[in-house]
């Protein structure tokens, strides 16, 4: 009798979660439905001016754009390749900052909690703002240049870096650390023969990944005067030069793509 | 190694026991990388042929700049913050626009599900081709289409997000367990059904935490947009960075700050739950 | 003879305001093989890392060879920890480096920080730890990387790093909880034997009434953070033994 009476009391209980999922949920759905209308009359959005700009987008694709300029290709390959040693030389040097920041980051290995909330609030800094707004803030004092473009792909590269790097150092195995510290080892000691072993798989997958995002936003930080293949897209619009602007997005699109597959492979082989 | 050629082991080493010892295994791969890495960064510092006085010159006008800065200047905030709405309402319509449209598209570019390989392999090129140009080149080629204004900004979002979306989808379908499929099929499901009852439910979080994800991203490209006359608080910056008024470019990078940082946090909390 | 190692009046409290140990007293003299025992959560781990400061005693004093552990300065600790060898449940070798650079770890506490850090050893040192390895019959392994190995491998090379440190003192916190009833029979085979050969002074924290009793040659019990029972293996009636548990069974039985 009390069995049965506790399975009731059990079932009335799960019906109330139920229903209280189902609420959830409804409100969930309801608040991105309320969230899509608000921006959609903010943003004066219409589905109409988009079906009518389909003619006029895809005349320009088509007409415009297409077929790209191939002699072109020969001046734009040094842009090209201008983008690529800014994303690697912001990688290299990003992540050799991040790798000493992101030790004072990471509670496991700082050597005082306040330098850790220092590191930690400054490269939060970095990384809130984007890359492209960073290098509109640099042209004022470097000039137009591939110096803003490095930079700025430095900083980004810092500010994710250090957060990814640090967390990865936060999930190391202390047990390793206190086994290393009771054999009487040095901090500095400890550092390199406890944690960067564990550290270095992370280090470099996340270095690789970081290469792509930068490889990325090294065809856009041109835009804003930071050299490479955006500076020459822009141009291309501006003097409406569409097909060398579709040869220049080729490139990118070559680029983007063999990176991708270089860092899968060299990943693949190292972890 | 050195210590192997120590006399006093050469007692040992003809036994059998000493041949089984294995050889340190070098990695000649990471070597490799490392070495080749190294050389390929200094021959692109080279080729970038960086300007270092106008480096050393520039950081110091560039920390100039920065107390110039100071105090941030609030007075425009009347135009900075509609601007920052903007930007905002640029992200979530472009990001919801793309999970709609992905949603369909996905299936037919998940292997397991698509009706042909044919089909998959189209659309994941389309998606490749979209994912791979960023949204702030395709915010070019929209405002040519479409002319300046948030529009082509939410298209630059909506295109670019679709294509990495329906990668992702499709992955996480691709991923699914064979049997739940089969189960369906065999007792004469159709696809609509399949999708409905057995894909759906089995990788909803996976789906969840990618748009939650990508949301966030948008909201980073959305401040950025305005860069290109595509709308939003990113238009507001340029302007003011233009006229050399850096107090308001403080206030208003300090908004663009507190809008990416706020969802940072917020996707952080929201990813704990899913 | 005087005692190698003297625990007064040892209390721990963690921030949490669990209180882990309450007024420890004993002293252990050169050549003994303590073992502790007490059910989980008596507080066995947190009186061994008090011994070597891997946790901060709050009262009280450690003192190993005449110098307190607890007043010492961070530099003389790590003098003091390279003579005091420690073994790890979880063996805690660094997966990805090999068997001998873990042994050579051993040696950091008396190699030039900058070397030790590069993982630059002396000849002298790299001989010594392959002699060791030798000891606990893993020559062949000695450049398979240490995450190939076994679990009972990995608790010998465990044991090695603690012997490169030629210690006075070994500490071993439940050195066979995660192995099979043979490889734990072997491992504390190894750490009884090595530490009557070589003249070392064990204290191993144990699960195992009947293991402990078999190698130890004293046993302490303890029980909330205190200590119940001090004296010889043959002292431990059955009666001691469900004092020390409390009724609760050993944590295994009770699992169950
Ligand atoms: N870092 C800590 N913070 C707070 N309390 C702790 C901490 N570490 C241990 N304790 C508590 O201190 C008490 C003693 O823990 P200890 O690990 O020393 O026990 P033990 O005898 O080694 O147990 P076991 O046999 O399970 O390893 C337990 O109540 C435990 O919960
Ligand atoms: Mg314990």
């Amino acid at each position: 009798m009390l069995n049965k009476w506790k399975r009731v009391i059990a079932l009335e209980g799960t019906k109330d979660i139920r229903r209280h999922k189902r609420l959830q949920t409804m409100l969930i759905i309801l608040l991105v439905i309320g969230l899509t209308v608000w921006s959609a009359i903010g943003t004066d959005f219409s589905v109409y001016e988009v079906f009518s700009g389909v003619g006029l987008i895809s005349n320009f694709l088509f007409l415009d754009l297409l077929p790209p300029d191939v002699t072109t290709s020969g001046s734009l390959l040094g842009a090209i390749l201008e983008t690529l040693y800014m994303g690697f030389v912001g990688m290299v040097v990003g992540a050799l900052i991040a790798l000493i920041l992101s030790f004072l980051a990471a509670g496991t290995t700082t050597p005082h909690p306040i330098i850790q909330v220092v590191v930690r609030a400054f490269t939060s800094i970095i990384r809130n703002i984007p890359g492209l707004i960073w290098a509109l803030i640099l042209v004022a004092s470097y000039g137009i240049g591939v110096t803003v473009g490095t930079l700025s792909l430095i900083l980004g590269s810092v500010g994710f870096l250090t957060r990814v790097f640090a967390d990865t150092l936060e999930e190391i195995d202390t047990g390793k650390i206190e086994a290393l510290n009771a054999t009487g080892s040095s901090y500095l000691q400890v550092l390199a023969q406890g944690v960067f072993p564990q550290f270095i798989p992370g280090f470099v997958a996340w270095s690789l990944y970081n290469l792509e995002l930068n490889i990325r936003a090294s065809t856009i930080i041109g835009m804003v005067g930071g050299g490479g293949i955006g500076f020459a897209i822009q141009k291309g619009i501006k003097l409406f030069q569409y097909k060398e602007v579709s040869m220049a997005i080729i490139l990118v699109l070559v680029l983007i793509l063999s990176t991708e597959f270089l860092t899968s492979k060299i990943r693949e082989r190292i972890i | 190694m050195s210590e192997l050629e120590n006399p006093n082991e050469n007692i040992y080493s003809l036994t059998k026991d000493e041949e089984e010892i294995l050889k340190p295994k070098k990695d000649f791969f990471i070597k490799g990388v490392l070495i080749f890495g190294g050389l390929f960064f200094l021959f692109s510092l080279y080729e970038l042929n960086i300007d270092y006085a106008n480096l050393l010159e520039g950081t110091g006008a560039f920390f100039a700049m920065l107390i110039d800065m100071f105090p941030p200047n609030i007075s425009e905030w009347a135009y900075v913050l509609p601007a920052a709405i903007e930007s905002l309402q640029v992200a979530i319509l472009g990001t919801v626009i793309a999970v709609v449209i992905s949603l369909v598209l996905a299936f037919l570019a998940a292997e397991n599900l698509a009706p042909s390989l044919w089909v998959s392999r189209i659309v994941k090129g389309f998606a490749t081709l979209m994912r791979v140009i960023p949204t702030i080149i395709w915010a070019l080629i929209f405002i040519v289409a479409v002319g300046l204004g948030p529009l082509p900004g939410v298209l630059a979002i909506a295109v670019h997000s679709l294509g990495m979306l329906i990668k992702v989808f499709a992955q996480s379908v691709e991923e699914m367990d064979e049997g739940k499929i089969e189960a369906l099929k065999a007792s004469g499901a159709g696809w609509i059904q399949i999708i409905a009852q057995a894909v759906i439910p089995t990788v909803l979080t996976a789906l969840m935490s990618w748009t939650i994800l990508r949301l966030e991203i948008d909201i980073g490209e959305s401040t950025i947009l305005g860069l290109v006359g595509a709308g939003g608080i990113g238009w507001e910056l340029m302007r003011a960075m233009r006229s050399y008024d850096f107090n308001s470019a403080l206030f208003i990078t300090m908004v663009i700050f507190i809008m990416i940082f706020s969802v940072e946090m917020l996707s952080n909390r929201l990813k704990l739950k899913v | 003879m005087n005692p190698i190692l003297q625990i007064e009046n040892l209390d721990k409290v963690y921030p949490d305001g669990t209180v882990a140990l309450s007024n420890i007293n004993f002293s252990v003299y050169p050549g003994e093989f303590v073992v502790v025992i007490g059910p989980s959560g008596a507080g066995k781990s947190t009186l061994l890392r008090c011994m070597n400061r891997l946790i901060e005693p709050t009262n009280g004093n450690v003192i190993f060879k005449d110098k307190k552990i607890n007043q010492a300065s961070a530099r003389q600790v790590k003098q003091i920890r390279r003579e005091i060898g420690m073994v790890f449940q979880n063996f805690n070798l660094i997966d990805r480096l090999t068997v001998l650079n873990n042994v050579l770890h051993g040696r950091l506490g008396y190699t030039n920080t900058i070397k030790g850090s590069l993982g630059i050893f002396s000849k002298k040192d790299i001989a010594e730890a392959e002699e060791i390895l030798d000891r606990v019959g893993l020559k062949k392994q000695k450049y398979k990387r240490a995450d190939e190995l076994s679990g009972g491998q990995m608790q010998r090379v465990g044991i090695s790093r603690a012997l490169a440190q030629r210690p006075r003192l070994i500490l071993a916190d439940e050195p066979i909880a995660s192995l099979d009833p043979a490889s734990s029979k072997n491992i504390m085979d190894h750490i009884y034997n090595i530490c009557t050969e070589d003249k070392i002074t064990a204290i191993v924290n144990l699960h195992q009434v009947e293991v402990a009793i078999k190698y130890a040659t004293r046993i302490i019990g303890i029980q909330n953070g205190e200590v119940i029972f001090d004296g010889q293996p043959s002292q431990l009636t059955d009666r001691i033994i469900d004092e020390i548990y409390h009724n609760r069974k050993p944590p295994l039985v009770h699992a169950q």
